[in-house]
């Protein structure tokens, strides 16, 4: 199918595009790259009288080194700029691991960091990264702007914190600290799609080799990325073996996430999945911290 | 050059490739309206009343058509049990119930798609829900409501083998092996969803340009529902995006056909096209048949088989379409490609309220041979034999008689094909100890992941193992069909054959059929490929040629092709008249049907022989099967085209492979929960295995052109027996049922831990 008919805006600057979404407010869409928007469009489920293209404010397409270590990337910015970028390998090493897991090439391609995680799908690797990298968020509209924390910015299902003529404009992601270890993995029946659950991990140690603090979200097992808090704090203060990371895991998948079931799984399978692959996260974290 | 043997580009290749062939759904015309179907999306049911008349009045809607529009309402390949529309108003009894999701109850024509899809809304029917026999052993209660009523009850067709006296068999067997399997439905998924045009033209005839496997057959089935003779129904095939048997029976056919001529009878001389969605291609065709079945197999200690019975059953869905077909290819492939002196089959094909069952690649041999494949694994396993050392014993050899009691035709090539693949994948052979499999493949850590430092001392290791399975598979048409092809070759020019013409009505389902025909035709007359033009797939303009299926498009094709050309030249040469014209009606050797109480039959013209080893990595924490290489050896006879040939074994073991671990078709209760590509999987690109080893042998085929055998089936039908056997070897546990999806696989291994 087509998509119904819409007006169509492509703004050459960002107080354009906000004046645009002041002016059309819930009547307007912002189009990125486009890869879920539209899809969405064409199978009617979404139905917007206004598309706001951003795809000529260039000055939202970057990635730049931050104070802190960590980078700003704008909302913009291509997945496969993220993916092949060297700052992000040297800076955001879990970020990078995480790039090639994204759908396929051609999505990576069209597809935008900003655009992921507006559009807030539990099941996207981005805002799950963004919540472990405990990011923020900068959204703007003609009325100001204000930075918003990761965590409060998944609200639910496809759900943020955006007010209708807010957009996101870059996201600030600080470095994981000293003696910290990371890892993604995701599970999927094929490549490239949805995952049936992914899990992200950081570990820091302290130089006794005890966690100092841990971070670990699920995606595809709730209505936005999920913290495994259960875990943080059974290892918070241990030194990690296998079995108390085997536990953590366990407990994490059983008390912090809320998978369902359907066609290509059973909601305790993916309970399990998320228990094997938060093991396997936590364990490869605290290798590479130990190193 | 010789034609035969070469890899030539195909002859639709630029076509294709630059998007100047067209697909059905490509077709425009002037003037063209656009049709919409209204599926019945309830399984069972009777339709008590239908109001067309919002849907009449609905802006840009021009026609609306229902059951009491159909002249003849009912069609069918092998039987004519299903109406075309679905409601009251037909001469056809029981046309009133709608005994599937898919079946089609009214067409809505407009001036715009958008037009006739919103008039769909506006039919009303009132519907009386039937109780729904959702499986086959619902089906087969004694207190089973009947999916057709005047049936007896809901048996389509039943088969049985009695060669030799079981017991006796039984009774000489050391080890006797006794499982349960179960294979699930299969969607074909081609890239085209159905799609077609249709117009009356100038001399009155109703044109339908589609897609499909066997114009002259859709020829007569379009020409019975409407009614006229065959002389005024034309079928023409535009390019064809795939069939793999899904094309075999009416999808838009007979549809576009009926608006078409009623249009033109109401003085409305416009084409109409239909263009399904894929959710409609995958409620509106039919599936693999789903397979239950059990199986007793004994042999002595040396190996010898004696004893062999199978009792299996085939869900064949709400209509017939070409189940009793496919029931009589399981009926000898549950025995496997071995001699066996004591044989007691019986299977049946039941009516259900699930989508129809029918063609779909390799046409119960994949589920026949699942039963067989399966049976000499575990039988080896029993046994403490090698796998391969078993078969070897058993195996058919040149003259041996099959489990019908007919001598296997001529060219049986299946120890060969064995060996080959034995020693391909690593098996050695000594007087002393016979064959000896290579030691199981150690498990490996996973392959590091694009980007990732390998993590070796993480990640859990992959379990790995091995497995070999052997099949063959029928050429042509079987068990008594009368099977023709036709050809006509013009030979065209003065001092030499300046322009050949050949005229064929085979349909190119993607494999390269056509290209087979130039080359035959060019081989044949010792021309260049340029100077072949084939006139192909047009029912006014070429003699009917049996359908793109059964592995015999190149087989019947060639034969048909060669001899009319090798005439075609005798005239060329001893006439004046140019052009030198020839046609040729090639009819393969007779065989016979199933005797109803022995089985005795000659059940095929020929076969081709392939066997194939499969290596997995299983992890055992997620269930996960990854296929990671398969060596296949195949006996193609001659490979016309071995570029061709190698893509077809490819294809066949992608979809193979998807059949075994990943495509999961889902049915509730009738209802089809996996009706998009978003939930119904098949595998791509980067989930085949990346080593997939051909090896095609070409021990001619006595009845085939140049030697040449069917081959498009064959491939597919060892791979999930091999996988199953890889898996065992992995993980210690034998699956019985697929596909194996990570759950089914995770939750086994389960059960094995906590035994």
């Amino acid at each position: 199918m087509k998509p119904p008919a819409f007006k169509y805006y492509a703004p050459s600057s960002v107080e354009e595009a906000l004046a645009l979404l002041a002016e059309h407010g819930y009547d307007a869409k912002i189009l990125a790259g486009g890869q879920s928007l539209i899809p969405t469009m064409n199978f009617r489920l979404a139905q917007p009288g206004v598309l706001v293209d951003l795809n000529r404010v260039s000055e939202l397409a970057f990635i730049r080194p931050a104070d802190d270590g960590g980078l700003l990337i704008g909302a913009m910015t291509r997945h496969v700029q993220v993916e092949t970028s060297d700052l992000v390998a040297q800076r955001l090493p879990l970020l990078h691991e995480t790039m090639p897991f994204i759908a396929h090439p051609q999505i990576r391609n069209r597809g935008t960091y900003g655009g992921s995680i507006s559009h807030a799908d539990p099941a996207a690797e981005l805002p799950a990264i963004t919540v472990t990298h405990r990011g923020k968020i900068h959204l703007r509209s003609t009325r100001g702007s204000r930075w918003v924390d990761a965590d409060d910015f998944f609200v639910g299902l496809f759900t943020t914190a955006l007010e209708p003529d807010e957009m996101v404009v870059e996201i600030a992601l600080p470095p994981l600290p000293p003696r910290t270890g990371w890892a993604f993995d995701e599970f999927s029946r094929r490549h490239g799609d949805f995952a049936l659950v992914g899990v992200a991990a950081a570990v820091t140690l302290d130089p006794a080799g005890a966690v100092e603090d841990a971070r670990l979200v699920f995606m595809g097992v709730g209505d936005r990325p999920m913290k495994g808090d259960t875990a943080v704090a059974l290892l918070r203060g241990q030194v990690p073996s296998a079995d108390l990371i085997e536990e953590a895991a366990t407990r994490a998948a059983q008390e912090d996430i809320d998978p369902f079931g359907d066609v290509h799984a059973s909601a305790a399978f993916r309970r399990h999945l998320a228990a094997v692959l938060a093991k396997r996260v936590l364990t490869r974290a605290v290798e590479r911290a130990n190193r | 050059m010789r034609a035969i043997g070469s890899s030539i580009p195909r002859v639709d290749a630029w076509k294709k490739v630059t998007g100047e062939a067209l697909y059905p759904g490509d077709i425009e015309m002037p003037g063209m309206l656009h049709m919409k179907v209204l599926f019945a999306h309830r399984p069972h049911a009777r339709i008590v009343h239908i109001d067309t008349s919002k849907a009449e009045a609905a802006d840009g809607v021009v026609a609306v058509f229902t059951a009491k529009d159909v002249p003849v309402n009912e069609y069918g390949l092998l039987i004519r049990d299903q109406p075309v529309l679905c409601g009251p108003g037909s001469d056809k009894e029981g046309a009133d119930i709608v005994r599937f999701v898919g079946d089609q109850v009214a067409l809505v024509v407009a001036e715009t798609a958008e037009q006739a899809q919103a008039a769909l809304d506006l039919i009303d029917v009132t519907y009386e829900d039937l109780p729904v026999v959702s499986s086959v052993e619902e089906a087969l209660a004694p207190d089973a409501p009947r999916v057709h009523a005047h049936r007896e009850n809901n048996v389509l067709q039943a088969y049985r083998i009695r060669r030799g006296d079981i017991e006796e068999g039984f009774a000489q067997a050391d080890v006797i092996v006794e499982e349960t399997f179960r294979t699930g439905f299969q969607e074909h998924a081609y890239l085209q969803p159905e799609a077609g045009v249709a117009y009356v033209d100038e001399e009155g005839r109703v044109v339908v340009i589609t897609a499909g496997q066997w114009t002259h057959e859709d020829r007569e089935q379009i020409a019975h529902a409407l009614g006229l003779p065959e002389d005024r129904v034309v079928v023409r095939y535009a390019a064809i995006g795939g069939a793999f048997g899904g094309r075999e029976d009416m999808s838009v056919q007979i549809i576009l056909a009926l608006a078409a001529w009623h249009l033109h009878k109401r003085g409305i001389d416009r084409p109409v096209k239909i263009v399904w969605t894929r959710e409609e291609s995958i409620i509106g065709h039919h599936k693999r048949h789903a397979m239950v079945a059990r199986a007793r197999w004994g042999a002595r200690r040396d190996g010898t088989l004696v004893a062999v019975q199978v009792d299996l059953t085939l869900d064949a869905g709400a209509y017939a379409y070409t189940s009793t077909k496919v029931l009589g290819n399981a009926t000898l492939a549950c025995v496997g490609p071995y001699e066996v002196p004591n044989v007691w089959v019986d299977t049946r094909a039941v009516y259900t309220n699930n989508l129809p069952s029918g063609a779909f690649r390799g046409f119960g041999g994949p589920q026949g041979h699942f039963v067989a494949e399966n049976m000499m694994n575990r039988l080896a396993e029993a046994l403490n034999m090698d796998p391969v050392e078993l078969r070897m014993r058993n195996v058919l050899r040149e003259g041996s008689l099959l489990p019908t009691q007919a001598p296997v035709p001529p060219g049986c090539t299946m120890p060969q094909v064995l060996e080959r693949l034995a020693l391909e994948a690593g098996w050695t052979w000594d007087a002393e100890r016979g064959w000896q499999a290579p030691p199981p493949p150690e498990p490996t850590p996973p392959a590091p992941r694009p980007g990732l430092a390998a993590l070796e001392a993480t990640s859990p290791r992959r379990l790995r193992g091995r497995g070999l399975a052997i099949a063959y598979k029928n050429v042509g048409f079987s068990y008594g069909f009368v099977d023709e092809c036709h050809a006509t070759v013009e030979l065209h020019g003065g001092a030499e054959i300046e322009r050949v013409v050949v005229r064929h009505a085979g349909a190119d389902v993607g494999q390269g059929a056509h290209t087979v025909m130039a080359q035959f035709a060019a081989e044949a007359l010792d021309v260049p490929l340029e100077r072949i033009t084939l006139i192909v797939s047009h029912t006014a303009e070429t003699d009917n040629s049996g359908s793109s299926s059964a592995s015999r498009m190149t087989f019947m094709a060639g034969n048909a092709i060669k001899r009319a050309a090798e005439e075609a030249l005798r005239l060329w040469r001893e006439e004046e008249a140019r052009p030198a014209v020839a046609h040729y009606r090639y009819i393969p050797r007779p065989t016979t049907p199933y005797d109803p109480e022995t089985g005795r039959a000659d059940p095929n013209i020929t076969y081709g022989y392939v066997g194939q080893v499969a290596e997995v990595e299983v992890d055992p924490e997620t269930g996960h099967v990854y296929l990671t290489r398969v060596i296949t050896v195949d006996d193609v006879g001659r490979a016309v085209n071995p570029q061709q040939v190698e893509g077809q074994i490819e294809g066949a073991i992608a979809q193979a492979f998807g059949w075994t671990v990943m495509e999961d078709f889902q049915v509730e209760g009738g209802r089809v929960l996996t009706d998009r590509l978003s939930t119904y999987l098949i595998p791509t690109v980067q989930d085949v295995p990346e080593e997939m080893r051909s090896i095609i042998m070409e021990f001619p085929d006595p009845q085939g052109p140049y030697g040449a055998r069917g081959m498009g089936e064959m491939p597919f039908i060892p791979l999930p027996p091999a996988i199953i056997a890889a898996v065992r070897q992995a993980t210690g546990v034998w699956f019985n049922e697929i596909p194996l999806t990570p759950e089914r696989v995770w939750r086994a291994l389960q059960e094995k831990g906590t035994e």
